[in-house]
């Protein structure tokens, strides 16, 4: 049977989550979804199955510390495939709406490692909605927070209406320096084009089809930051070196002097994005054993890793991703004869030395 | 001779002078004489016998244990909004059990005003009675529970093991409980001393079934690539034992295993299924791999015939 794509929606209490999936259920008439909540709030549209489950989060007896899972949804997914072979019965998606204290690591990590969920479902993404009003206020007081943002394969920006632009340009440079993968959408009542936010893909090894520069490029704002089509404001001087154009208008406290820091400083975040890119082949044994050596070093505070590896000697692109200690990798398409065979990836954790990464990858060099 | 259910086969249970009863993924059950009822507006999630031995009874994901014999269905509890997903029941004491979230509740159907409710600090995931229906053992996070199943007040012993138990039985002797883990093993305990051991190193996933042959000497298990059963003979039981793997000739992983007798049945995610006897060896293919889908529900009756269905709705009865 095809794998039913699963979307986890996740954010803080009063962020939105539930008028963006009341409106994901109203709106695209031409599926049937299931979804998953821990509360009965407003949710109950024809057609829709809501199932109502506690967050249980399981250690696996594997003497792997970091690895916890959602029991409720390794049930609720073998109770869902029940349904699947009848037509009246079942469904096209799957959406796991998280209460908002949720951690969002058990999740992305059962469709890793449950037999039954790997062979039936496909996590097509983790989508954050935060509240332009609070969400500053609410990543400095909250860890769980901060790693719903890091998670996050898409972010919804919404309230939009409640900030002015140098707000928003702070909150999408703070959220970018945490996670520079995540598509930030802007938003107000969740409206949202559901065809941007649904069928991401965002675990799908096929599916990393570039890490581009735009989404290795620092945010406004920051050093070395490159403006592209997406960006819709004036050039300003680089002289300040990334005091940049956010911050000066609104007075968040975080602002400080970015001066003299490299690319992926924050604000005082502990979680932060560090992007790696290099421009020779790496040794194929020694990336993925630095890779492996990386990943059982630090799996607890790496919470998300992307990569496409150029190898030495190897016509195709070597692509990963890791959630955790949790590594997936394989070789993916050729290279095309006119793309450069640049290496590059993105570490998105708490409490990373760029420099020790850079280094480490570096030293992965043909 | 195969035939289509176009829904989800859940299990698959001897339902006395009714023959084999198919309890369905879309709610229905059906007998094997084609009769159908629809028990359950949703999936049918867990099914056990009636302790009558009539009929079976279903618990689903609209909240219902349902009773169903071919004449209609009953419903014997309806809890909207939760999903029923374990249910257990003991032919000697008449009880049955089912899983309510963290809750599991016994009730007697010849005493209709007997109701015990046994709460848990997290999900029930299994529930199964030893073989006189007097304890009730709830698999859940971090070990079994073991109640008294028809007393009011007490404190469960609870037999404590790191990680998820998702499945729980009794050896038809009473004198071990074994369980299947999250991880890809199984734990065991003596009930008289507590004495346990993990029982794996041989699956390449869950164990997601489990079934005693030959009066209990041998435990089949499902979860490798092979069948795989572990001797519950002697003073230790499998507390020390070594598995012994079947060739089963197929590709595949097995799903599902039943037994009955000296008779084994076993189904592959490939859609093998394949019938052994433990005593002769005999062994006979029933299905091919590849022409079916993943085994989901197997059963033997006494006089040999076995009955298989899948994930997609194909099923069949043979005389084996």
């Amino acid at each position: 049977m095809t794998p039913i794509p699963v979307t986890v929606l996740t954010g803080f209490l009063g962020a939105g989550k539930t008028t963006l999936l009341n409106r994901i259920l109203s709106e695209d008439h031409g599926r049937r979804y299931a979804v998953i909540v821990n509360e009965f709030g407003e949710i109950g549209i024809d057609g829709s199955l809501v199932v109502g489950a506690d967050e249980e989060v399981f250690e696996m007896n594997n003497g792997c510390v970091c690895c916890t899972v959602r029991g409720d949804l390794i049930r609720v997914v073998q109770g869902l495939m029940k349904r699947q072979a009848s037509a009246a019965r079942g469904f096209d998606a799957i959406i796991v709406e998280t209460t908002g204290l949720a951690d969002p690591g058990p999740v992305a990590q059962t469709f890793f490692v449950d037999d039954d969920v790997r062979a039936n479902t496909r996590l097509d993404s983790v989508t954050t909605v935060v509240d332009a009003h609070h969400v500053l206020a609410t990543l400095d007081e909250n860890a769980q927070a901060r790693e719903q943002i890091a998670f996050a394969d898409q972010i919804i920006l919404n309230k939009t209406d409640l900030a002015d632009e140098a707000a928003l340009r702070a909150i999408e440079a703070r959220i970018a320096r945490m996670n520079p993968l995540a598509k930030v959408h802007r938003a107000v009542k969740g409206d949202v084009p559901l065809d941007a936010i649904l069928g991401r893909g965002g675990f799908d090894l096929e599916r990393i089809v570039s890490l581009e520069p735009d989404f290795l490029n620092p945010p406004h704002g920051e050093a070395g930051h490159v403006h592209g089509p997406d960006c819709d404001h004036e050039d300003h001087g680089h002289g300040d070196h990334g005091h940049g154009d956010h911050g000066h208008g609104d007075h968040d406290h975080h602002d400080h002097d970015h001066g003299d820091h490299a690319r992926g400083h924050d604000h005082g975040d502990d979680i932060k994005g560090v992007s790696l890119s290099l421009d020779r082949p790496v040794d194929g044994a020694k990336v993925s054993r630095w890779l492996s050596d990386l990943l059982a070093a630090q799996g607890q505070d790496i919470l998300r890793a992307k990569g496409i590896i150029a190898v030495q000697g190897e016509p195709r692109r070597l692509v990963f991703q890791a959630v955790h200690m949790m590594l997936d990798g394989d070789f993916q398409r050729p290279w095309a004869p006119d793309e450069a065979r640049e290496s590059r990836m993105v570490f998105i954790g708490r409490n990373l030395d760029a420099a020790a990464l850079e280094a480490g990858f570096r030293a992965c060099a043909a | 001779m195969p035939f289509a259910l176009s829904a989800y086969v859940t299990a698959i249970l001897n339902a006395a002078d009714a023959g084999f009863a198919f309890v369905l993924g879309d709610g229905r059950v059906r007998f094997e004489d084609g009769r159908e009822v629809e028990a359950h507006d949703g999936a049918a999630l867990a099914a056990t016998a009636h302790p009558s031995g009539q009929g079976v009874v279903t618990g689903g994901d609209d909240g219902r244990l349902v009773w169903t014999r071919p004449e209609g269905a009953q419903a014997l509890a309806e809890h909207p909004g939760a999903w029923i997903d374990a249910v257990a029941s003991s032919r000697d004491s008449g009880l049955i059990a089912y899983a309510l979230g963290k809750r599991a509740v016994v009730l007697a159907p010849a005493e209709p005003d007997f109701q015990r409710t046994f709460d848990h600090p997290a999900t029930v995931a299994d529930l199964a009675f030893d073989p006189r229906g007097r304890r009730l053992a709830a698999a859940t996070y971090g070990g079994v529970a073991l109640w008294y199943a028809r007393f009011a007040d007490q404190k469960p012993v609870t037999l404590r093991w790191a990680g998820s138990h998702a499945r729980a039985l009794f050896s038809p002797d009473g004198k071990y409980l074994v369980s299947a883990m999250q991880e890809p093993a199984l734990h065991a305990w003596r009930l008289a001393d507590g004495a346990q051991a993990e029982l794996g190193g041989c699956y390449g996933g869950k164990v997601r079934s489990l079934a005693f042959v030959q009066k209990g000497d041998w435990l089949a298990t499902s979860g490798a690539d092979q069948g795989v059963i572990w001797p519950f003979l002697g003073r230790d039981g499998p507390l020390r034992a070594r598995p012994v793997g079947l060739n089963l000739g197929q590709p595949g992983r097995v799903t599902c295993v039943a037994a009955q007798g000296d008779r084994l049945g076993l189904g592959l995610d490939s859609g093998a299924v394949v019938a052994l006897d433990l005593t002769t060896e005999a062994q006979s293919l029933v299905r091919s791999a590849g022409d079916g889908a993943a085994v989901t529900a197997l059963a033997v009756a006494a006089d040999g015939r076995l009955a298989y269905g899948d994930e997609t709705g194909g099923a069949g009865i043979v005389q084996v």
